[in-house]
């Protein structure tokens, strides 16, 4: 049984919850609570941030850049303004554009840096940079909420934040691990379409090849048809322009082209299971617009039927080093793409297969 | 103390107890799916084929090394990463 003494003490202490609850004091406790959780989990983002930018500059001075201070710093704050959108008239041409000048802007600022180095070690080396680039980025943004909203005591932007930031650390994790893929040239989860592609022109015997836009088109012979392979030109990290290049050669042959097959990593629903091929209709490419309106725009005009193979994974699978899972289902969606042939495009006519992805690690 | 405080107490610990448990469990899944990097080469002549760890440079297609079997060319098929046993 409890002394006089305590039970006045609990008293004490049900009065004191009660004023904090009537005045609103508690939630200034619980904004103090999660400042201070949210500033841990930002130093960790940070020294995160400051470990890959260390493994970047280290990267480029074994690649011969003996101050990679400057270029790192110079990329790391790169942005693009996005098109304007309340007048969408031509704003995929304008973000095609965009999108372009970036790509072309950011291989020229390395290769003035890095002028002796091959193509695929400065793809390496660019990918790299945007990583990091893409750290710096999510570091920025949080740092800016939080400052502010521990500075206007914003009760709903430090709950948002705080309940945001597992998720926002697992995507700063998956860059993480995504940089060692890139700084070594390994094949990635999403380059599960460029190694269909590659199997698929290995089984075939390849008439003729060419390179268009940084992205290859190869020409083959399979069971009596006419099979044109599009991919990304290997082994560098690229993604080429499959939408442009899809569209130019259907237009090259008159609209005379019996099926698109896309081939693509996407993003599976949690519960779904990693490696699993399913099919359908559309372009299954999963850039900002240009590349798949180009498609679909190709397809409509010549009525040309559009299939789509996709291979499921998250969002680290994609980003980092092919999983033997993913792997393995190369040679599912080979088989699902000679059955499709078999049974929808007739002998003797003319079909597009296109790996959409990064390309890294996979020749051709 | 009563029968009523002591099955308060005890529950109570068993929440704390619960909360440790599973705390220990996540960090415990979080180390332990740790990857490497192996690749696959085949023989060109005899299709004989040894799985060995990643080296940096390398890429698919890349022909590497001599068959330990008859001395032919060997040929990268396949890089992937796998969960490391320990
Ligand atoms: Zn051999």
């Amino acid at each position: 049984m409890f002394s006089a003494d305590a039970s006045l003490l609990i008293q004490i202490v049900w009065l004191i919850l009660l004023l904090l609850m009537f005045t609103g004091l508690y939630q200034r406790i619980q904004i103090k609570l999660w400042i201070l959780v949210i500033k841990s989990k930002l130093n960790v983002i940070k020294s995160v941030l400051e470990e890959d930018k260390n493994r970047v500059k280290n990267m480029l001075r074994n690649m011969g850049l003996s101050t990679p201070e400057e270029l790192v710093s110079r990329l790391l704050d790169f942005f693009i303004i996005e098109p304007v959108s309340i007048e969408p008239t031509d704003i995929i041409k304008r973000m095609d554009h965009l999108l372009r000048v970036t790509e072309s802007t950011f291989k020229q600022v390395v290769g003035r840096y890095l002028p002796s180095l091959g193509k695929h070690e400065r793809s390496l080396a660019e990918s790299s940079l945007s990583i990091v680039a893409a750290i710096g980025l999510i570091y920025r943004v949080l740092r800016h909420y939080a400052i502010q909203s521990e500075k206007e005591e914003n009760y709903i932007l430090l709950m948002q934040l705080m309940y945001l930031m597992p998720q926002i650390l697992r995507v700063v994790k998956t860059y993480h691990e995504a940089l060692d893929s890139f700084m070594y040239g390994k094949p990635i989860g999403d380059g599960v379409g460029p190694l269909v592609a590659y199997t698929l022109s290995e089984k075939c015997n390849i008439t003729s090849r060419r390179v268009v836009d940084d992205t290859s088109v190869l020409e083959a012979v399979y069971e009596n048809r006419r099979l044109i392979i599009v991919k990304a030109e290997g082994p560098g990290s690229n993604v080429g322009h499959p939408g442009a290049v899809i569209s130019r050669i259907v237009e090259e042959l008159g609209g005379r082209v019996d099926m698109i097959l896309t081939v693509d990593a996407a993003l599976k629903l949690e519960g779904e299971e990693s490696g699993l091929v399913t099919e359908g209709v559309g372009a299954a490419i999963g850039d900002p617009g240009p590349e798949k309106i180009a498609i679909e725009r190709v397809a409509a005009k010549y009525n040309i039927p559009l299939r789509a193979l996709v291979v499921k994974m998250d969002i680290r699978e994609a980003l980092t080093t092919m999983r033997k899972k993913i792997y393995d289902s190369v040679g599912v969606v080979v088989e699902n793409i000679e059955r499709i042939i078999k049974e929808n495009v007739p002998e003797g006519s003319t079909l597009i297969v296109a790996g959409i992805g990064n390309t890294m690690g996979i020749p051709g | 103390m009563s029968s009523l405080e002591a099955i308060a107490a005890a529950l109570f610990l068993l929440v704390i107890l619960y909360f440790i448990y599973d705390y220990y469990l996540k960090k415990k899944r979080e180390e332990s799916t740790k990857y490497v990097t192996r690749e696959l080469l085949m023989c060109l002549n005899c299709n004989y084929r040894v799985e060995q760890d990643f080296e940096p440079g390398d890429f698919i297609g890349l022909v590497k090394g001599k068959c330990p079997n008859c001395g032919g060319l060997m040929k990268i098929k396949a890089i992937f990463s796998v969960e490391t046993s320990t």
